[in-house]
């Protein structure tokens, strides 16, 4: 069965198409700059060269047209003829309180899916443009969304509701929902094989420190809290995210400064985090590099960046009563041995340590850098997000056939 | 719709660039275009001075600016018109000048061209009739600041056919604006009820009732205003307003629409608001207001 899996942005489609009859991704890539002029498909075949084609690509229909096409090239192209595509794979970022883990799209969900649209105003309707892109242009194969709360939807509520009149949430779905869980799904799942152990039995803490960082406490394979709350805005420092304060300060700037709504959104989204506080970069390696050289805020930046990691990691192991692994994960995670160092540092009171020549030798690779005499293990796992959405699309279109077979069969 | 992948703005002052940017911002590539390039090169200059305010107010980025300037080029002639799908002007609101522009562009656009006008008080009917192509006239009335005023007005002439309203619907949504749909009569609806709002406030002025500062305060603070009448006729433009109320009292023939004589006054003595940075209010050159005793 080959699977195509799909993420689609505001203006980008990452496609990566698997055979899952031999486990393997057959080619990947992504079209950016969508409705923009000079928009850019990159693609990659398993086993040839990446090649680029640039054109007007003016909607996601269009992207996937050209998506599909590449697929098909006799120089570029990975499979025969269209319905060599048997399922698509789709991540949709908001599942809401109604979708608890993933699901075969049918009108329903798509009804579902449109009511949707508020909580996650802007992520949903491109993951939902690039669904209905592909009914037209792929016709009538199964596909499947996965979402990026569903990992989540196992929180205790004491641990989703936030201190405010309950009728907010009853009225708003205002809650914690999280993000990134299918990467801390895939890591934490994935950190359990590495250790030879199930994964229920483990507490495991998840760190995915991407542009985007998140951190998840999994507790007998489930979620039980994590970092991102409500929106992505919530819990550590990220790249231009403020992460955690006190939501006094943002009313008070704004009167301060008589910032309106959408100024607000962009100061704490995109002018705050490591390029808030450093003024250099919101890019961890161009912060090390700063840092090296003396520049007080990139160190500052820095500091608070890991800080703040230590703190959740402290959190989180008390809320399982127990800890058995770390993870590192997402761009930072798996590459900046200077973030895991000083987050590790001081942590064998707990029983956790890094080695640190096995840290400094670990780049996006998958590998226990704990040291020898360490009872909390420390992973870094490199993140599979669409290996997970292919699994699950897997998994969900053979139910469903098995539930077609059995119905005629009756 | 037709692909629009570029779009044409003619006119590079507040309201052209407000336009060019935030069509820039979408992605599409904007040709801004003023009587020479020294001109359009300057409302291009003006255009990045703004968006370096913006980031100082934490709106944007420097990222996005980038983005956004990559997508404006500006230009001294109007042959870029000849391939554009669609063409935006927004020059003085004098109706003959409009009139002549828009005989110019019908005659070398491409058929089937949209040919918008920003105009604010003047017939979309009699703009259209200026050109051989009524059906594909229309008038797109973007409010100042055009960044922040999620609003514009849509204003179909007699002949403007349902094809071309249904394009300029979906560019509105491109924008991310909502469109109000208003039938053409002079003013529409923001310009008409604003003009005399502030025209009155300028009246209570005159006649000694306040002060202009205490006249913002109360409005502002007793209806919940954003700003105040004189403060946001300052930033408008004098000028402008003057223009409006003209325009208004032309068509409409209405007492209520002659502007007050205070304003007749100020603009005689060249006080057009923010952008002489004398009004009713003093401005420094970064356009911010100057407060009593500072």
């Amino acid at each position: 069965m080959n699977i195509l899996v799909l993420n689609c942005g505001s203006s980008s489609v990452k496609y990566q198409l698997f055979n899952m009859d031999e486990g393997i991704p057959l080619a990947k890539g992504d079209v950016t700059r969508i409705g923009m002029s000079g928009a850019v498909l990159s693609h990659k075949p398993f086993d040839r060269p990446m090649t680029k084609v640039s054109g007007d690509i003016l909607d996601h229909i269009m992207a996937i047209e050209h998506v599909v096409s590449i697929l098909l090239s006799p120089n570029h192209g990975v499979i025969k003829d269209k319905s060599d595509i048997h399922a698509v794979g789709h991540r949709v970022v908001h599942g809401g309180e109604m979708f608890t883990s993933s699901t075969l799209i049918n009108e329903e969900v798509m009804m579902h899916l449109r009511n949707m649209i508020e909580l996650a105003p802007l992520h949903n309707p491109h993951n939902m443009r690039g669904i209905s892109a592909c009914q037209k242009i792929l016709g009538d194969i199964p596909m499947v969304a996965v979402f990026d709360t569903a990992f989540h939807h196992t929180i205790p509520d004491y641990a989703y509701i936030y201190g405010l009149p309950y009728v907010l949430y009853k009225k708003y779905q205002i809650r914690r929902f999280g993000f990134h869980g299918t990467s801390h799904y895939y890591v934490a799942h994935r950190a359990a094989e590495i250790l030879n152990r199930k994964f229920e039995d483990l507490n495991i803490i998840t760190c995915h420190l991407g542009n985007g960082a998140s951190i998840a406490a999994v507790h007998k394979g489930k979620s039980v809290d994590t970092s991102m709350g409500f929106t992505p805005l919530e819990g550590l420092i990220m790249g231009t995210r403020s992460g955690d304060m006190d939501p006094a300060i943002i009313l008070r700037i704004m009167g301060l400064e008589e910032l309106s709504l959408h100024e607000a959104r962009t100061l704490l989204n995109k002018h705050s985090g490591l390029i808030g506080i450093s003024g250099v970069s919101s890019d961890m390696r161009d912060l090390l590099e700063a840092k090296k050289e003396g520049n007080n805020r990139a160190r500052l930046a820095f500091d608070a960046y890991c800080y703040r990691i230590k703190k959740y990691i402290g959190s989180y192991s008390f809320a399982m009563a127990g800890l058995d692994a770390i993870v590192f994960t997402g761009g930072i995670g798996e590459n900046s041995k200077e973030v895991r160092a000083k987050v590790m540092e001081d942590m064998d009171w707990i029983g956790a340590g890094i080695d640190a020549e096995k840290n400094n030798s670990t780049k996006a690779i998958e590998s226990d850098i704990s040291s020898s005499d360490a009872k909390v293990r420390t992973l870094v796992i490199p993140t599979n997000e669409e290996l997970v959405i292919a699994r699950e699309t897997q998994n969900i279109v053979g139910k469903n056939v098995q539930d077609k077979e059995v119905k005629t069969s009756r | 719709m037709a692909t629009l992948n570029k779009i044409v703005i003619i006119g590079g002052g507040v309201m052209g660039q407000g336009i060019a940017r935030v069509v820039a911002a979408t992605g599409t590539d904007v040709i801004l275009i003023d009587r020479d390039l020294s001109l359009a090169h300057k409302a291009y200059d003006e255009i990045s001075d703004k968006l370096d305010k913006e980031i100082e107010r934490w709106g944007i980025t420097e990222s996005e600016k980038k983005a956004i300037l990559a997508r404006i080029s500006p230009a001294g002639d109007y042959k870029p018109a000849k391939q554009a799908p669609m063409v935006i002007e927004a020059i003085q609101e004098d109706l003959e000048a409009k009139k002549l522009l828009l005989a110019h562009l019908d005659n070398i656009c491409q058929p089937g061209t949209i040919l918008v006008s920003n105009t604010s008080t003047l017939s979309i009917t009699e703009l259209a009739a200026s050109t051989s192509r009524p059906d594909c006239v229309i008038g797109l009335h973007f409010l100042n600041p055009v960044h922040k005023v999620p609003l514009v007005e849509i204003v179909r002439g007699l002949k403007t056919s349902e094809k071309t309203v249904e394009s300029i619907k979906e560019f509105a949504s491109i924008l991310n604006k909502t469109p109000v749909m208003v039938h053409e009569y002079p003013g529409y609806v923001t310009t008409r009820i604003i003009v005399p709002f502030l025209n009155e406030a300028m009246h209570v002025l005159m006649e000694g009732i306040a002060s202009a500062e205490d006249i913002d305060s109360a409005m502002k603070l007793g209806f919940g205003f954003n700003m105040g009448p004189l403060s946001l006729a300052d930033m408008m433009g004098l000028d402008e307003v003057m223009s409006w109320m003209e325009n208004l009292l032309h068509e409409l023939s209405e007492h209520k629409y002659n502007p007050c004589p205070l304003l007749r006054k100020m603009v005689r003595a060249g006080q057009l608001g923010v952008k002489t940075g004398q009004g009713f209010f003093k401005y420094d050159a970064e356009g911010n207001r100057i407060k009593e005793g500072e």
